[in-house]
């Protein structure tokens, strides 16, 4: 729609690497005039704001080998970061075992987006609508720094994200299977574990300024383990939203394991969220409608996990 | 009887045009492209206010590929535009007032080079104070942005003495109520294909709602007879409006004439939310009194618009917003001032609804503040209030009588959703899995005029032909951006005349064949084609009967118009194909009429004759964890006469709704000093089919008076209108918070959850 300019004028250079390594050295020799290219919906997204400008050079990561595939690993699900949002979201083995990432992935950006978007792609950027569920599953991150390949947990790769190189390069993500009992047959959410008479949830929430193909306000997981006595046995709550980096309330979720969900202890995860929480704030909401938000719906998360015990 | 598929039987067409929509086959004017073309660009201004003290083009014009830099010195004739009052300069002299501002425009080989052309130009700036404000702009301090002063123009309309009437109020509503820069946009942003002729004419493809006004005003832009400019203007893909005015014409006709080659246009999206049009936000105080019994006595308005750098139609925006804010109700004693104010914000201008959605959000707040003050049903204390078909019109004038107030009232009072809301007494009740979700039902009533109003030209038209090759030619200059008028002609034709589809030919958008039919705007066009047909009707078929009667040795009496030709009345038997009768006639076969919109007899300028009354009742859901509210039903009654195209219609009225929706919960094209914040379509978030899920039912209201000729009322814009309050009043009903700023704010309605409430 519309004579764009800018694009016409770039008409960049497409280098189509077959490996890691190559995709590496041509980033190297190409340096700040060349970016990774996945899906690049969000780079255009950047370019046509004029917020980046397009770079003469783009290295399609799309044909490098290997990274398109979902496979079970030794301990976990490795998902190739080239695996588009939408294969992802269709993928069984994900909507079984890690349905908040599912549900993130059905409320991320619009279908002809992400038949193109890639896992990598929203993980790389930092921002992804995907990362307070994968944050949820201890999702770890294979990067390839040039020489091999480097394994680190995402939590720990966010808190140096907008530090690093950009040559490096996502090859894949790894999802621990979660320590369960079979519990086949019942609703997911509420699967309860058979043995230790425990209950699991979980619930992953995207705010944005409208009901779909939006920005994200505020993203977040919750998920975890309670006993029949409603103590939360195991708990883990991620935030993002925006341009934030997401972030894991280790803090807040220490406090709880161990607490019996009431109205003290929601009230308490309330007031924590406000205080833990550092969302950035833009023209369309502030940062304390961020938190206000975050903090409704962990609570609300907390009311009904206790209200179903 | 609800207005869909199943109840529209064969009267369910597929549109003439739709399938190459669908398909995308269809050839829009800015898909056009021509052997040796240009491309041309446009500079605008760097800054929202600043004095210009030179423009200097030399390097650019040296760049290779470039054939023009034109700026305001190679204007030839008159260096402004705008529909009703040309104050806007094609291009700037020695002042820019808004950051859509053009100073140059290019002609080069590509793009690219025109895009290099344009930065090569140099403009020096002496940067101005930026008057981003309304109220600020008329402060006597302000600087003033045109000659005549800040104030592009003031409306009032007085009845009584409503300071007096005041005192003897039992219950008065006092509010102020936002409403924001909504932009329009339509999928094809503005542009076209602008092709010098052998014989010395212009041709201009491009998109516009009036082709003959284009003519006109690019003849005075040009200096040159208006017979010179040729203007093709549909398809279109979307107007609202927004393509009334002028926007890339005059600088593709400036670069065509100047360079004697085709020049190609288009804005990209940015470029088009700089420059383009977007709805006056207003700022609308109101003060209403009842008296002990809900009788309104006194209705005070005051009117702040924000009309942005030139005049546009902002004038007459504002005439119907001060028409529209009293509405379709009685009071003692009015006083409504108005007025709307030049700024350096963007250009504000006609925009569907044409400040009638302003106006009645801020009308029908007041409503349902007093039905609450006096503890009455929010519709009864409507029906109390509301004009009787006799009454005379908002400005005292005579009106086409109708029942459609109390009609439209009736539908909604009869609804099932307004039924559900009766027996909503309590809404703190949770009644949901999540009782953060509240539900909450609003109504909303509105008459909205059509056509231009007293005192502008509004001239209606159209001509049938039976053409050479044998088609029935229909040839009215109206235009098609979408909402189906090609669909509402083809139908008119075959229900009314009997034609089959196959036997028609529409021409419309070419101001060389078409007549002047006046403007597509202000929910005109259906209503005037249905009365040029009327009109034409006898005459166009006594013609047709006559010489085939000639032709068949018959009495015409004994004829009929059939599918694909001329038939006997007394069995349907093709007699004489519309191709034989045109090979076998030498007499020409056509009908031509011409008329005026029916206005009221009154002085008051802008005032309507004709009105479409509608009201709409929604069902909303509140997450207060969040704040946001989701529509989830819709019903709305519409009386506008009889329903020419069942799905057009029911098109209109959701598209209207869905355009309201967007108004009422998302869309602000949010301005900084002067700068738009918002500036694509990731920023400024228009609904999505998934904003949209809620169920909408139309109930089409056909009854007119046994006297009333006037026909098919205008349903383009009223759809747009009444969500917007009725959406308010759900909220108010949900979380006992009222709105007064559109769009509403979650963090407004956001509360903390009810399990945490107490200590």
């Amino acid at each position: 729609m519309g004579m764009n300019v800018q694009e016409t004028i770039a008409s960049p250079q497409v280098w189509h690497p077959q490996t890691a390594a190559e995709a590496w050295h041509l980033k190297q020799s190409l340096g700040t005039d060349s970016i990774y290219v996945s899906g690049g919906t969000l780079l255009r997204t950047q370019w046509e704001a004029g917020i980046a400008a397009m770079p003469k050079h783009f290295i399609n990561l799309s044909s490098i080998r290997g990274l398109s595939e979902i496979r079970v690993g030794e301990s976990g699900l490795i998902i190739g970061g080239q695996v588009k949002l939408q294969a992802c979201r269709m993928n069984t083995m994900i909507q079984r075992y890690f349905p908040m990432l599912t549900e993130a992935l059905r409320l991320t950006a619009a279908p002809s987006i992400r038949q193109l978007a890639t896992l990598g792609g929203n993980i790389a950027s930092s921002i992804g609508d995907s990362l307070p569920a994968l944050l949820g599953y201890d999702a770890e991150v294979v990067w390839f720094n040039g020489i091999e390949e480097q394994l680190i947990l995402l939590k720990d790769w966010l808190q140096i994200a907008r530090n690093l190189h950009p040559e490096r390069l996502l090859l894949r993500v790894q999802l621990p299977f979660q320590q369960r009992e079979e519990a086949d047959g019942l609703e997911p959410g509420h699967e309860e574990l058979v043995h230790s008479k425990t209950k699991r949830f979980y619930a992953y929430h995207k705010v944005g300024r409208r009901e779909a193909f939006t920005p994200s306000v505020v993203t977040v997981s919750i998920s975890g383990i309670l006993t029949e006595a409603r103590i939360v046995k195991d708990i883990r709550i991620a935030l993002g939203g925006g341009q934030m980096i997401p972030i894991r309330l280790e803090q807040l979720e220490r406090e709880l394991i161990g607490e019996t969900v009431d109205t003290q202890t929601i009230r308490h995860a309330y007031g924590r969220v406000v205080q833990l929480y550092e969302p950035r704030e833009d023209i369309f909401a502030s940062s304390a409608y961020r938190q206000t938000t975050a903090a409704n719906v962990i609570a609300a998360e907390l009311w009904k996990i206790a209200a179903e015990a | 009887m609800l207005l869909n598929r199943v109840n529209s039987g064969g009267r369910w067409r597929i549109r003439p045009d739709g399938i190459g929509k669908v398909t995308g086959s269809l050839t829009y004017l800015t898909d056009m492209t021509a052997g040796s073309m240009l491309y041309g660009l446009v500079l605008r201004s760097e800054y929202p206010h600043a004095s210009v003290i030179s423009i200097q083009t030399d390097k650019a014009e040296k760049l290779p590929g470039v054939h023009a830099v034109l700026t305001y010195r190679d204007v030839p004739g008159l260096n402004a535009f705008g529909i009703a009052h040309p104050d806007q300069p094609v291009l700037c002299e020695d002042r820019v007032r808004y950051v859509g501002d053009a100073l140059a425009t290019v002609a080069a080989e590509s793009i690219v080079i025109a895009q290099q052309a344009l930065e090569l130009i140099e403009v020096e700036y002496e940067v101005l104070g930026v008057l981003d404000d309304p109220e600020r702009a008329l402060h006597a301090d302000a600087p003033l942005l045109h000659p005549k002063g800040n104030a592009m123009h003031r409306t009032t309309f007085t009845r009584g003495n409503v300071d007096e009437a005041f005192k003897q109020c039992a219950y008065i509503a006092e509010e102020i109520y936002y409403t924001p820069r909504q932009m329009h946009t339509y999928m094809e942003t503005e542009g076209g294909l602008f092709v010098p002729e052998a014989d010395g004419r212009l041709t201009v493809y491009s998109p516009t709602q009036h082709g003959f006004m284009d003519r006109m005003q690019l003849a005075r832009i040009l200096s040159v007879p208006q017979d010179h400019i040729r203007i093709i203007s549909s398809p279109i893909g979307g107007s609202f409006g927004g393509k009334d005015e002028l926007n890339v014409q005059p600088y593709g006709a400036l670069l065509a004439t100047k360079t004697g080659r085709a020049i190609k246009m288009h804005n990209s999206r940015q470029e088009s939310v700089r420059a383009g049009l977007k709805r006056h936000p207003m700022r609308i105080s109101m003060k209403t009194g009842v008296d002990e019994a809900g009788q309104l006595i006194a209705h005070r308005v005051s009117i702040l618009a924000d009309t942005g750098p030139y005049s546009t139609l902002g004038a007459e925006v504002l005439n119907f917003a001060t028409e529209h804010v009293i509405g379709p109700y009685k009071y003692e004693h009015l006083d409504v001032e108005g007025i709307s104010v030049f700024t350096n914000n963007g250009m504000s201008g006609e925009f569907r609804g044409f400040g009638g959605n302003q106006a009645i959000f801020a009308l029908e707040g007041q409503m349902d503040r007093l039905a609450e003050q006096l503890g009455l049903s929010p519709w009864a204390f409507r029906k109390l209030n509301m004009r009787q078909s006799d009454d005379l019109g908002p400005f005292d004038q005579p009106i086409a009588m109708t029942e459609g107030a109390e009609l439209v009232w009736s539908a909604i009072e009869n609804s099932r959703l307004w039924q559900e809301q009766v027996r909503m007494k309590d809404r703190s009740a949770p009644k949901h899995s999540e009782p953060w979700i509240k539900t909450g039902i609003g109504a909303a009533l509105t008459m909205h005029g059509a056509g231009l109003g007293v005192g502008i030209p509004d001239p209606a038209g159209g001509r049938l032909e039976l053409a050479a090759d044998g088609k029935i030619e229909a040839v009215f200059g109206y235009e098609e951006f979408g909402q189906g008028l090609l669909a509402a002609l083809e139908q008119m034709l075959v229900e009314q005349f009997g034609f089959g589809a196959s036997d028609i030919r529409m021409v419309i958008g070419d101001t060389d064949v078409v007549p002047d039919s006046g403007s597509t705007t202000a929910s005109r066009a259906t209503a005037m084609m249905w009365k040029s047909l009327q009109r034409m009707r006898k005459p166009f078929t006594d013609q047709l009967l006559k010489q085939a009667s000639t032709i068949l040795r018959c009495h015409p009496g004994e004829l009929r118009i059939w599918e694909g030709g001329i038939s006997l009345i007394t069995e349907a038997q093709l007699l004489l194909t519309y191709e034989d009768l045109a090979k076998q006639t030498d007499v020409p076969i056509r009908s031509e009429t011409s008329f005026s919109f029916p206005v009221s007899d009154t002085k008051r300028v802008g005032a309507h004759f004709m009105y479409t009354y509608s009201a709409v009742v929604v069902k909303v859901e509140l997450n207060s964890l969040t704040g946001r509210v989701k529509v989830v039903e819709q019903q709305h009654a519409v009386a506008a006469g009889p329903v020419i195209n069942p799905q057009g219609y029911l098109g209109q009225i959701e598209g209207g709704s869905s355009m309201a929706l967007g108004f009422t919960l998302l869309e602000d094209a949010v301005m900084d000093k002067g700068h738009y914040m918002t500036r694509n379509l990731d920023t400024y978030l228009v609904p999505t089919i998934v904003d949209q899920q809620g169920i909408v039912e139309v109930e089409p209201i056909e009854h007119l008076p046994a006297s009333d000729d006037y026909g098919p009322r205008g349903i383009g814009e009223v759809g747009s209108v009444t969500l917007a309050p009725a959406i308010a009043a759900a909220v108010r009903q949900a979380s006992g918070k009222w709105v007064t700023k559109l769009p509403i704010d979650p963090a407004f309605l956001q509360e903390k959850p009810f399990f945490l409430t107490g200590e």
